[in-house]
């Protein structure tokens, strides 16, 4: 289920009565998995069997490896669980993508190859958990963690609920040791973990769904030619849609885990106040970046084996990286133009490293750094290389025969939210939102949570998917 | 100034110490074991500012509640939707259905379940969509041996003459699939929506803010769906009716009848329906017919009326000859065209499209009676009640509209 809909309140409130309940802290942590069950069932319950599946590899896997006394049995372990976990992965995510690409290459052969449909339905957060799965043997093969003192702590480790579908991407020795003690939010953790939940809904239910969705749907998915207002209207609204989207299902899951006493790491960090490109993975989807730099950069070779092979690592990264978002050549692009910008920045360090820029020099690169990063949003917002090329032309004022697309409303509000976001990104770049809470009077801040509550629900949503569930 | 979610003491210090309580993340610590999160809580009155945040919250939306209602908005008008239609769709695999309505928003806001039932003892399940072509719906039911009974197909010739589903495709995909979660939040929904007024799709916050742009931006004009501000009220069943004050109100009506831009033309050419599109059309219900007759089920199709102004811009894309005559003929179905019955004519349409809630009682009553007539597959009651009259609707539309 998604969080912003009305069978998640009545979800999350009988979870949060169980959990009040003096039971023992045993059964809660039943509650809290039999809960987590329901809520990814609620979505499409045959597919609980892949995540049991994904669960039960990992548990084993960890567990032998852990009794293994070969180096070798011990890398054999860790390979069937990346094995089953990537071939799961492959088969749901790119099983289709694969076949249609291999049938395209065929026939740039000559060879008459059509391949056969498979329809496979992408079973919701595949991509989350499996990642958060393979973490857990990763993790104990690198000899990073210690395996779960038992089966409960680490079912509930994959599958908690707040981080199940779209992260945080957690770790094993982020999350199991919440659940080796009695844990249970007190007033205050309780209250706030609910004004967190409220302003991740705020993002996703009124600015993403209900304000900067339809101008962006309207220029990116419509048949007219934009001009150069339309175009980037509808990129920044993008930026600012898929930012609240993701932002606001972080801050809801955060919120979420608050309300039951447990704690999940930030995801976000004010991106669109970042200066270059190392700062904005710094800051955007921090769970997953760090994930890819652990597991996959770090591994291909890092920076610790010359320039080249660290030019490859990144390349290798963020590409492989553009393709976890979703199985289509557009996020590939997407991700190679990250890989592209990150190169580029490590090249100019290098090239400038006595180079210190002054304030106003550094807000400079902080908006060139945003305007590259939503050319980057046209490839990932396109469904086609044509319609990214339609709306880049219109970016660029390329389009001699565009129209007119967006009404004036919609222009408004874009400017209003988007610069209000990266406003606000800007005064927050070097603080946590908790800081400024704390300096803010009291009065003020209950006004402002009423606002927030009284639009969500006048807003009323309509239960859209979060973005990143399709990954 | 903060606590921590955190059970360590070293926590405390620890916010206390950072500039601006900003905390390192995984993409600070590479390639070591990520430790448990830290999780600052701001030092304020938390448990009382969330009870004044509610109450607060709680007023404003009885406030708002009040100003939806002063608007026109009512309980109990349940939205309608892809759930919706799917929950009536299902009772074909559950119930002996014998009679299904298929169609776009003219036969659906036009139909008043209520007479029909009165007239015939039957209650037909309404599957007809707004801005949605009807024909897939009929090849649905044209595809599933469940059904058996009589499908009444209403046509409106710009809408069922295309190749797309249109603005409901989702409907479809829906009752194919529904996950359980949609299921429950649809059927909250609904029973919350009998008791609250401003649960309304139509009037939710960012489509309100719609309200204020009149074309501001010359030449930016939105997709039809996305001017519309409020046209419909529905119910249990999907008894879809116009929303009064579509009838009441001039402004809102003067609105509609702009949204639909057939008296303001554009200044765009108006183009007929391509052939290979009328042909297809054709083939397609042909096939669809002869699966249900195949089974023992019939079709017959209407025409519900339009406005003269309405009408004008319909002929040109699809004049009845190419369209309604051609079709009934390739489809080898009987039809009821409202030109055709005198009990049909001078109907009010206030925005053009739709009929007014009162006429649309007697249409319902006029075409019941008609359908009767052609096929032996529906009957009217013995004590079926009196048939109506234009009369009957035209008098108290005059009074609500002032037209």
């Amino acid at each position: 289920m998604v969080f912003n809909s009305l069978t998640f309140v009545v979800f999350f409130a009988i979870v949060l009565l169980l959990h009040a309940m003096p039971f023992t802290w045993k059964v809660k942590k039943v509650n809290l998995l039999v809960a987590s069950y329901l809520f990814y069932a609620a979505w499409n319950p045959p597919f609980v069997i892949l995540l049991w599946i994904s669960t039960v590899v990992d548990w084993w896997a960890a567990k032998k490896l852990v009794d293994a006394e070969r180096p070798a049995a011990r890398r054999a372990w860790m390979l069937l669980s990346v094995v089953a976990n990537l071939g799961m992965l492959g088969y749901f995510k790119y099983g289709g993508f694969l076949l249609e690409n291999f049938g395209a290459l065929m026939a740039s052969l000559g060879v008459a190859y059509q391949p056969p449909k498979l329809d496979i339905v992408l079973p919701v957060g595949i991509s989350f958990y499996t990642f958060a799965t393979m973490s857990y043997t990763l993790d104990i093969y690198l000899r990073r963690a210690r395996p779960a003192r038992n089966f409960l702590d680490y079912a509930l480790f994959v599958t908690f609920f707040p981080h199940l579908v779209a992260g945080p991407i957690m770790r094993p020795t982020e999350l199991v040791p919440q659940f080796e003690q009695p844990r249970r939010a007190n007033a205050n953790q309780l209250c706030f973990g609910l004004a967190l939940m409220t302003l991740g809904l705020f993002q996703k239910v009124v600015l993403a769904d209900g304000f900067l969705a339809g101008p962006a749907e309207a220029v990116y998915d419509g048949t007219k030619i934009p001009g150069a207002l339309d175009a980037w209207a509808a990129t920044l609204a993008f930026s600012g849609q898929i930012f609240c989207d993701f932002a606001g299902y972080s801050t809801t899951a955060i919120g979420a885990a608050m309300c039951l006493g447990f704690a999940m790491p930030d995801n976000f960090r004010f991106p669109y106040a970042a200066i270059g490109f190392s700062d904005f993975w710094r800051r955007w989807h921090i769970t997953l970046s760090a994930w890819l730099r652990d597991y996959l950069y770090i591994p291909l070779g890092g920076n610790r084996h010359g320039e080249s092979r660290t030019y490859f690592a990144l390349m290798a990264t963020m590409l492989l990286g553009g393709l976890w978002h979703g199985a289509s050549w557009t996020f590939v692009v997407w991700g190679g133009l990250h890989g592209l910008y990150l190169a580029s920045e490590r090249m100019l360090r290098a090239r400038f490293a006595g180079y210190r820029p002054s304030a106003l020099g550094l807000f400079g690169l902080g908006l060139l750094t945003y305007l590259l990063i939503n050319l980057t949003w046209v490839f990932f917002r396109s469904k086609t290389f044509g319609d990214a090329w339609r709306v880049l032309k219109g970016m660029l004022g390329l389009n001699a025969d565009a129209v007119p697309i967006l009404p004036a409303v919609d222009l408004i509000a874009v400017a209003v939210i988007v610069g209000g976001i990266v406003a606000a990104h800007w005064l927050m770049r070097e603080r946590t939102l908790e800081s400024l809470l704390a300096r803010v009077p009291a009065p003020a801040l209950t006004a402002a949570w009423a606002c927030l509550l009284f639009a969500i629900v006048i807003e009323q949503g309509s239960g859209n998917a979060f973005i990143y569930f399709q990954f | 100034m903060l606590s921590s979610t955190s059970s360590s003491d070293r926590a405390q210090h620890f916010a206390a110490d950072r500039p601006g309580f900003v905390r390192l993340t995984a993409s600070d610590r590479p390639g070591v074991a990520q430790p448990v999160p830290e999780r600052d809580i701001p030092l304020q009155p938390w448990p009382r500012m969330f009870a004044t945040a509610m109450a607060l919250m709680l007023l404003a939306l009885g406030a708002w509640e009040w100003r939806m209602r002063a608007l026109g908005l009512e309980a109990g008008d349940l939205d309608d939707g892809a759930s919706a239609w799917a929950e009536q769709r299902r009772r074909i695999d559950t119930e002996n259905v014998q009679v299904a309505i298929v169609g776009d928003s003219r036969i659906l806001f036009d139909t008043n379940l209520d007479r029909f039932e009165a007239l015939t003892g039957t209650r037909p399940i309404q599957l007809a969509l707004a801005g949605t072509n009807g024909r897939p719906f009929l090849e649905d039911l044209a595809d599933d041996a469940q059904f058996k009974g009589l499908v009444l197909v209403g046509i409106a010739e710009i809408s069922y003459f295309r190749d797309g589903i249109g603005l409901n495709a989702e409907a479809l995909k829906r009752y194919a699939f529904e996950s359980p979660s949609v299921r429950v939040s649809y059927l909250l929904h609904r029973e919350l929506s009998r008791v609250f007024a401003f649960l309304d799709s139509s009037y939710r916050l960012s489509r309100l803010v719609h309200h204020v742009d009149d074309g501001l931006r010359a030449g930016a004009v939105a997709s039809i769906p996305d001017r519309l501000w409020k046209l419909a009220v529905t119910g249990d069943d999907r008894q879809t009716t116009m929303w009064s004050r579509v009838e009441s109100d001039p402004r809102v009506r003067a609105h509609q009848r702009a949204v639909w831009g057939v008296d303001r033309p554009s200044g765009r050419p108006i183009t007929p329906i391509e052939d290979a599109v009328v042909t297809s059309t054709q083939e397609k219900t042909r096939a669809a017919v002869v699966k249900i007759r195949a089974r023992g089920g019939e079709v017959v199709f209407l025409r519900p009326p339009s406005s003269p102004e309405f009408r004008r811009f319909e002929d040109v894309r699809m004049p009845r000859a190419r369209a309604w005559d051609a079709l009934l003929t390739a489809a080898d179905v009987r039809g009821i065209h409202s030109d055709d019955e005198p009990a049909m004519q001078g109907l009010y349409l206030p925005e053009y499209s739709h009929l007014s809630r009162a006429c649309a009682t007697v249409f319902t009553d006029a075409y019941t009676r008609e359908v009767a007539r052609v096929t032996p597959r529906l009957a009217l009651r013995a004590d079926a009640p009196p048939a109506l009259t234009p009369a009957d609707c035209v008098a108290v539309d005059a009074r609500v509209t002032g037209e």
